[in-house]
């Protein structure tokens, strides 16, 4: 079996947001929404430094779908339209989704988007790799783990485009692979593991 | 002959605001859900909220009704026919809320086509139909000019248990989310069901007193008086399950009690301390019997119950979208660009425009239409029927 996973060593992120850009071009995501963002935890603006001087610290979290080995969007979902596929990531058939957005209020992560109104794009027409799917209004969108990217055998676009290699990608079910042994050896944690989803996106701090 | 004109005028009204509900929703439908004043931040509002309060008020007609029937409570039983109408009404109007609140409602087939039974939406949409049948056989049964005793006393049989699943289960749509503090609670259905009998009890209070009022149907002040002692009852039930809740909240301190200091100080306070207001002094007006006696204050005093439990909808739903798990600057996108300038956003930010607002206005106004007619309908022919009506002259 094959497992897709990420880890995201965050003592090597240096808030560039490149990953942020990167997704929403490949990806075809329009204005006012992404799904992959980077967040200062605990500032009060971005590139805020948090503590007090001189003990300040500035860490930067990249936060995108965490594809949860036990993803409550997928639970909550009234019609099957969020699955994980054969590859474990947790995907959206945006033919079936009827746009009732159970699956945004289930998402700790806040991980989801939805096409409120027609999407704007700039500039105007569709960017990204051209198998991406087009999503209509009134369905709800994520980070795939760049699907059609992965499927053929690349590294997802966030993956490619780090310029300080924070972001490791790859099969968590081969005991080989670097991602694997990245995981033995830096015992990398999770998101908000308190909530039982069991990600496979991992987080060195 | 008076009666005529005003109820044709009260039609025709409710009627004119349905039509511009409908012309709305088709507003809304196209140009997508952006019209609202949902965004990424929180995707649920004024729809959801009013779903909740409007399958409330429908469980809570139909439980005092068909416990009537079972327990054979028989002063409530006269009750019972205008209560199921209501009920009946009240969850079209719940599934009305929910279509409009649907981002794609010509896929909304889907729910039939690849259901998938793991989620609470898709039991609450397979209740919802089955408490909608049931409501129409008891409508049937019991509009029927020869009632069948036995028949009646197996649907309420089938009703009480189905009436009680079905708010639940509309509970647990929230109850079940781990990822939102304050529903992620055991205690949401319960809290969820004495909700929706105190709120349904004072909704049938204001019906029953607006058809005494038009003639329609005559109702004992007796009975009023002891619906009301009902009620007030219901209401300190419903304050004490809320107080349970918040204490088991806000008591270990860290992100729970952050979360209660939205709602006791901060953004959606107002409609917490709304309805505490709303709550209390129904009750201190209830629970002295003279006050029982006055149909004014009941009625008054029910109307302040509806309006406190849409609130509590409104601050159940809305402070839990408030704080971010992953709280981080510079927060979420929006997504919704017409309600703001800005892309991110550090807590959620939720007001009702006014497309929400005339679209809830025209469902509201489509149950009280529904109601109205079926009222005059069955409520008529049963006072004839058992000799009631003065006069064939108020019918229809």
């Amino acid at each position: 079996m094959t497992k897709y996973g990420m880890v995201i060593n965050l003592n090597r992120c240096i808030g560039c947001k490149t990953c942020v850009v990167a997704c929403k071009m490949q990806n075809n995501v329009p204005m006012d929404m992404l799904w992959n963002r980077v967040i200062n935890a605990g500032a009060r603006s971005y590139d805020d430094a948090v503590g007090s001087y001189p003990n300040l610290i500035k860490q930067y979290t990249p936060v995108a779908c965490q594809h949860c080995e036990n993803p409550p969007c997928q639970a909550v979902c009234p019609v099957g339209a969020t699955h994980t596929d054969e590859f474990g990531r947790v995907l959206i058939d945006y033919d079936v989704c009827i746009g009732c957005r159970i699956c945004m209020a289930a998402c700790p992560y806040n991980a989801r988007v939805f096409n409120w109104s027609e999407p704007v794009r700039v500039p105007d027409f569709d960017y990204g790799q051209k198998e991406v799917a087009v999503r209509p209004v009134g369905v709800v969108e994520k980070c795939t783990l760049c699907a059609e990217r992965t499927s053929e055998g690349k590294d997802p676009m966030c993956v490619s485009a780090c310029p300080s290699r924070a972001r490791t990608y790859g099969d968590l079910d081969d005991p080989e692979s670097a991602i694997s042994l990245l995981i033995r050896d830096a015992k990398p944690e999770h998101l908000l593991p308190e909530k039982g989803t069991s990600p496979k996106i991992y987080y060195i701090t | 002959m008076k009666k005529n004109v005003g109820f044709i005028i009260a039609c025709s009204v409710l009627a004119l605001l349905t039509a511009i509900g409908i012309g709305t929703w088709i507003y809304q439908i196209s140009g997508g859900l952006g019209v609202t004043g949902m965004n990424n931040s929180v995707s649920w509002g004024l729809y959801t909220s009013m779903f909740m309060l409007f399958v409330g008020l429908s469980a809570g007609g139909l439980i005092v009704a068909s416990a009537a029937s079972i327990f054979g409570i028989s002063k409530y039983k006269k009750v019972a026919l205008p209560a199921v109408i209501l009920s009946t009404v009240c969850i079209v109007a719940a599934t009305g809320f929910v279509l409009v609140d649907l981002g794609g409602v010509a896929r909304v087939f889907n729910l039939f086509v690849s259901p998938q039974w793991n989620s609470p939406l898709i039991w609450d949409v397979f209740v919802i139909l089955l408490y909608l049948i049931i409501n129409i056989v008891y409508l049937v049964l019991m509009s029927r000019s020869e009632k069948n005793e036995r028949s009646l006393k197996v649907i309420s049989g089938i009703a009480l248990p189905i009436a009680i699943l079905v708010h639940s289960i509309t509970a647990w749509i929230f109850g079940l989310e781990i990822a939102k503090e304050g529903w992620y609670s055991s205690l949401m259905a319960p809290l969820f069901v004495v909700s929706a009998i105190d709120s349904g009890l004072a909704l049938l209070l204001i019906v029953l007193s607006v058809l005494n009022k038009l003639k329609i149907f005559e109702v004992e002040k007796k009975l009023m008086a002891s619906l009301a002692g009902l009620l007030a009852t219901v209401i300190a039930i419903d304050a004490f399950l809320i107080f349970c809740e918040l204490l088991t909240l806000g008591y270990p301190g860290g992100s729970g009690a952050e979360l209660l200091s939205v709602m006791l100080t901060g953004q959606t306070s107002f409609l917490f301390w709304g309805e505490v207001f709303c709550l209390v002094v129904p009750f201190l007006i209830l629970v002295f019997s003279v006050n029982r006696e006055r149909t004014g204050l009941v009625v008054a005093s029910s109307a302040l119950v509806v309006v406190g439990v849409f609130f509590k909808r409104l601050w159940l739903l809305l402070t839990s979208f408030v704080i971010f798990n992953t709280a981080g600057a510079p927060g979420v996108t929006i997504g919704n660009s017409n309600i703001a300038e800005q892309t991110w956003l550090m807590q959620g930010m939720y007001m009702p425009t006014i497309v929400e607002i005339v679209i809830a206005i025209g469902i509201i106004s489509l149950a009280a239409l529904l109601y109205l007619i079926l009222a005059n309908r069955l409520l008529q022919t049963r006072e004839h029927d058992i000799g009631l009506a003065a006069t064939p002259s108020v019918a229809v």
